[in-house]
């Protein structure tokens, strides 16, 4: 398996002087098999333009592209580039979507097919020339063929939003993003009127369990891309419920789940490439251990598993 | 309309046939609102906590487990909506904190209201779509206007659910009459008749009166039983509650602004300013506003298409 970085950004691109070495284009990540020459591809953020621009210099040339696609979700960074993936206006091309369905159960056909229309793009998703199958997922396990295996976990983001764990050739490739710790909404104040002893302790014990389940779902992976665009004391200062999680967080929850290495990613748009190597000096290097390996996503890289 | 002057002035009945009918169709729409759910929970509670921006999980925990059955549509909904595996969710406390406190709050919100009125119109000239998408109109406009004009973000919620059930008692015209009520709205404008009139000539009752009969069942307070009986700005007997007016106002607007369709007739200008005038508002005020309705609208509506299904 092999895992490249096309964009790693959370929210917006950022191009600029400031961000030239982790890279400004929003979240696109490619995963390929090369044992079955299988091209994985997960959220068109920004950055699956230049991914569909490499696929028309070398494979195109080699016969009709194919590729599966998972979006995580449908917010606008995760899905912002995908109408510049040229492949997608290419006759012969096929392409497998993947992906969670919105609260209002409308289709991920129907959420994408917003930003296909006159007032946001010129080319309406009819006119495409390539052939586009949409499927739909919830939480669920579904054998993908050739010997992958795919397994899905929501995460707790404003929006349905999915984690990805692919299983091939006892290797793991596992993703979280976007996501934030659940925590326990409930007035856990016994002095707070609103108290309710029995929904508070419930609430904990929710999200602990739920969190839980996140853990078992990482577990043991040789490479998890997570959601860390704050620290935690930026979290923790008015950034609750917004859907992320902490470096801190993803760090202590892939060491003791046994991750190989934890990939930190979905970076703040505002983070400068010097506050990421502070960052990783303060928070990766310590972590790091023979059977641990912690590092920001850089775009442009490629990784192995 | 040609047909209108028979339904207008009841001529082809004497005066004794009449009161005898009127007398009947009142005792009909009586029965009706007996038989009408009445909510263990106050449907207004629902609809109060959950439009508060600032709803606590206590407070939507407490308010939805008051009532199985809405607990139980909550549930049932969530399990459908998002689950591939059956019964993930067992508690709305798990819900709520799986979910996030909006996706449950909407989805009680659309689930309370439209088992109030769901399938209970069946005339062609205001579908329950129509009279769905003007009460919701309403509601937005009504909350819109308390913005403007200075009312506290816990206040505006009481505007909204006065304008989202200020025609409730159209319900049960409807429902038992829907070839009269689609006479009547057929009729409205033409003669110079205001929906009431046209309603009072037929029914020998109006909606706000009935509307009034069900504020009272449900024991609905004093701002929504005011804002359910006295939103006729045309009526002679026009009221000073501010809640009224205010409703009364969304009504027009609503209409104007072609949303939805409960059988109301357009107002002229000069009543409608005049009216603004009464509750400080300037008319540039309401620049901005349809869009912001329209909006709100597709929003609601998106949540109906999971709370509106049967299974």
């Amino acid at each position: 398996m092999k895992v490249t970085f096309w964009g790693v950004r959370g929210s917006i691109p950022c191009p600029g002087p400031e961000t030239v070495r982790y890279g400004g284009n929003t979240a696109c990540l490619e995963l390929y098999l090369e044992e079955i020459d299988r091209r994985i591809i997960i959220d068109a953020g920004s950055g699956i333009r230049l991914l569909g621009n490499k696929l028309m210099a070398e494979q195109l040339p080699r016969g009709p592209i194919q590729a599966d696609i998972f979006f995580t979700h449908t917010h606008w960074d995760h899905i912002m580039g995908f109408p510049f993936f040229t492949p997608v206006f290419i006759p012969g091309t096929k392409l497998n979507i993947y992906g969670p369905v919105t609260f209002e159960n409308e289709t991920l056909q129907d959420a994408l097919n917003g930003q296909w229309t006159y007032r946001y793009f010129p080319v309406r998703h009819e006119e495409l020339s390539s052939e586009i199958n949409y499927i739909d997922l919830k939480e669920e396990s579904i054998d993908l063929g050739q010997g992958l295996v795919l397994r899905t976990k929501y995460l707790n983001h404003p929006l349905l939003c999915l984690g990805y764990r692919f299983e091939f050739r006892g290797r793991i490739f596992c993703t979280a993003y976007d996501t934030e710790p659940y925590r326990n909404l409930f007035c856990n104040d016994p002095e707070d009127p609103a108290y309710d002893e029995a929904m508070a302790r419930e609430g904990e014990k929710v999200a602990r369990e739920e969190n839980e389940r996140l853990e078992r779902f990482i577990r043991g992976a040789d490479m998890l891309v997570y959601d860390t665009m704050y620290t935690r004391a930026e979290l923790e200062n008015g950034r609750r419920g917004w859907g992320h999680s902490s470096m801190e967080y993803a760090i202590e929850s892939a060491g003791r789940n046994h991750v190989k290495h934890l990939v930190l990613f979905h970076h703040d748009p505002g983070r400068t490439d010097a506050q990421l190597d502070e960052l990783d000096l303060r928070l990766c290097e310590p972590a790091r251990s023979d059977e641990f390996h912690v590092s920001f996503a850089v775009e442009g890289t490629t990784l192995q598993l | 309309m040609a047909e209108s002057p028979e339904i207008l002035t009841g001529a082809s009945k004497n005066r004794a046939g009449f009161a005898m009918d009127t007398e009947r169709r009142i005792k009909t729409i009586k029965r009706f609102i007996e038989r009408m759910p009445s909510l263990p929970t106050s449907v207004t509670k629902v609809l109060e906590i959950c439009n508060r921006p600032d709803t606590s999980p206590n407070d939507l925990n407490r308010v939805i487990s008051l009532d199985p059955v809405l607990t139980g549509q909550v549930m049932k909904l969530i399990n459908s909506a998002y689950y591939a595996l059956p019964n993930r969710i067992t508690s709305l406390t798990r819900a709520i904190i799986m979910l996030g406190i909006n996706t449950v709050k909407n989805l009680a919100l659309a689930t309370s209201v439209l088992s109030t009125f769901r399938d209970r119109i069946a005339c062609r000239r205001m579908t329950m779509d129509d009279f769905w998408a003007h009460s919701l109109g309403v509601g937005v406009i009504a909350k819109t206007l308390a913005q403007i004009t200075g009312v506290t973000a816990a206040e505006q919620e009481t505007y909204f659910v006065a304008g989202l059930l200020h025609d409730l008692g159209k319900i049960p015209l409807a429902n038992k009459f829907p070839g009269e009520y689609d006479q009547v709205v057929e009729t409205v404008g033409s003669n110079g008749a205001s929906l009431v009139e046209c309603e009072q000539k037929v029914f020998g009752v109006d909606h706000l009166h009935v509307g009034g009969m069900i504020a009272g069942k449900w024991r609905l307070n004093h701002d929504m039983q005011a804002a359910i009986t006295g939103h006729c700005l045309e009526c002679g007997d026009v009221s000073d509650h501010t809640v009224a007016i205010m409703v009364a106002l969304a009504d027009y607007l609503a209409v104007r602004f072609d949303i939805g369709a409960a059988g109301n007739r357009e107002i002229e200008d000069k009543v409608l300013i005049a009216a603004l005038g009464r509750i400080s508002i300037r008319p540039d005020k309401l620049e901005g506003l349809r869009s912001k309705v329209e909006q709100e609208i597709e929003r609601a509506r998106d949540f109906l298409k999971i709370a509106g299904r049967e299974d």
